[in-house]
């Protein structure tokens, strides 16, 4: 049997693409609220909460996942309350997140290979109960986001407007950090948690350079990222020896180029006239 | 006519530095009104006081019979602040924004029945009809402005709260704004426009008031030119 079909590709497929599919959508509102880093905030602290779910001999994702809710919404509350920048904010975060990791690890004589692996890992070693997992969580993170929609990009395009107007925004901002922990939780046994973030950013970032409203850079962003995964995952197992996080990644980078290219190359042949 | 707005010796200082002090304000249904200053007398701040975005130190504020920071009362308010506040890492349509003018009004998942007719209508408002599925980050500033105007008025709300609405706007256009503005008012809608120049609105208005030394006046106007001397 071919590797491309084997029974782990195929589950390796499913996983991918999930997180392909959902990473851009709940990405775009981070993007465009210029909270591209959060993600990586995020994976940072559910490395801390897979070290707890070492210590206290729970599933790794149960402890990424409580932790990763948890952290985000207190990031949140550090950003929106003003008494600490949001920058700042994020190096707290991530570094204390990592160390107490290590710190927990170590403690428990844990600090493997298995351990290390969820910062970078790894779609081929997925059981079908890790699919479901996946699945599951990015499924959540959509259906939440569809009738929120109107409202999350209000807040998106402009928070004080949307305050004006009575619109629950800190709660729509605690929302959004919400789904990017979930998404991060689903994302870290396939992709690593160290390189989720970049599949919040980067597919975006490419549909931005093609579209011209949030509606379609999502769904060019959307069609980025599943062919960023289902690619990068093609290119590793015919590679044989490649790891596939990493091939993923280069080839959300890639799909950037490209449509970066693309879009120069559109906005030349069809310049917009615009008056006063 | 009700009383849509209603400010009571309002005190309200950033810091150290007072801006209002026993301000009072009274604005009626139906009322087109220019509130005009100095740079940094207060204008904005009186805004947002109304918006329920900042809270007075002392004194009341009510809007619409009720207080600034009810969602419900702001839901019925239109803002356009001054200036672009929208961000600009991801191309937005300029129907994309003025929709999110419908947000507060709209029930969840479901569209407003003639949303797209609102949606048309508030575009035509302010000459944009031709321009809805533009980015809006291609456009001129002024067309930009004319942008958040439309989200302001777009669900047709009773009271209007616009700062520096005609910023970047052409001159050539500003009279069919201040003739739509006038159409709203009279409707029933009241519209309080910050505006330094209300030439701009001048034949249409039914105020000017001038903040000044932390208080609100009315003046006509001869006296706002004679008092700025910019005739």
């Amino acid at each position: 049997m071919s590797s491309f079909t084997a029974s782990f590709a195929v589950r390796a497929y499913i996983a991918v693409a999930a997180v392909g599919l959902t990473a851009p959508i709940i990405g775009s509102f981070l993007v465009q609220r210029r909270l591209a880093l959060i993600g990586d905030g995020i994976g940072h602290l559910a490395f801390a909460g897979v070290a707890i779910g070492v210590a206290l001999s729970i599933a790794p994702v149960c402890g990424a996942l409580a932790t990763a809710i948890l952290g985000a919404l207190a990031l949140e509350r550090l950003r929106t309350k003003g008494r600490i920048a949001g920058d700042l904010a994020l190096a707290f975060v991530f570094y204390g997140a990592l160390a107490s990791a290590l710190v927990l690890l170590s403690l428990r004589h844990r600090l493997d290979a298995s351990a290390i692996g969820v910062l970078f890992g790894n779609p081929y070693v997925a059981s079908w109960n890790d699919v479901i997992t996946i699945v599951v969580l990015c499924a959540v993170v959509v259906a939440t986001i569809v009738p929120f929609y109107p409202q999350l990009l209000a807040v998106a395009l402009d928070e004080e407007t949307a305050r004006a107007a009575g619109l629950p925004v800190d709660a729509l901002n605690l929302l959004t950090v919400t789904l990017t922990a979930l998404l991060v939780a689903a994302g870290m046994r396939v992709v690593g948690l160290l390189l989720i973030a970049s599949l919040l950013v980067i597919p975006i970032a490419a549909g931005s350079r093609l579209a011209h409203s949030f509606r379609r850079t999502i769904s060019w962003g959307v069609a980025f990222g599943i062919a960023s995964c289902i690619g990068g995952l093609l290119f590793a197992l015919g590679q044989g020896n490649v790891h596939p996080g990493g091939t993923m990644v280069l080839a959300a980078i890639a799909g950037f180029v490209a449509a970066a290219f693309a879009g120069r190359r559109a906005a030349r042949r069809h310049p917009r006239q615009t008056g006063s | 006519m009700p009383l849509t707005v209603e400010l009571g010796a309002v005190r309200f200082a950033y810091g150290a530095s007072p801006v209002l002090e026993g301000a009072d304000l009274e604005l009626e249904a139906g009322e087109f009104v220019v509130l005009a200053g100095h740079n940094g007398s207060g204008k904005s701040t009186l805004l947002k006081l109304c918006l329920g975005l900042l809270r007075s130190q002392a004194g009341t504020v009510r809007v619409l019979g009720g207080s600034p920071e009810d969602p419900a009362v702001r839901r019925r308010i239109g803002y356009a602040p001054q200036g672009l506040r929208v961000v600009t890492s991801i191309p937005v349509s300029v129907d994309e924004v003025v929709t999110a003018g419908l947000t507060p009004v709209r029930p969840m998942i479901r569209r407003i029945p003639d949303e797209d007719s609102r949606i048309a209508s508030a575009l035509k408002a302010v000459g944009m009809e031709d321009l809805a599925h533009e980015c809006l980050f291609e456009l001129s500033g002024g067309q930009q402005q004319r942008t958040i105007l439309a989200r302001a008025l777009v669900a047709d709300p009773p009271l209007l709260l616009l700062d520096e609405p005609t910023t970047g706007i052409d001159q050539s256009l500003r009279p069919r704004l201040a003739a739509e503005l006038r159409a709203r008012a009279d409707r029933g809608a009241t519209v309080l426009a910050v505006s330094h120049d209300p030439d701009d609105f001048h034949a249409v208005l039914d105020r000017i008031l001038v903040i000044a030394d932390g208080r609100i006046r009315q003046m006509s106007h001869d006296q706002f030119h004679a008092h700025f001397d910019v005739s």
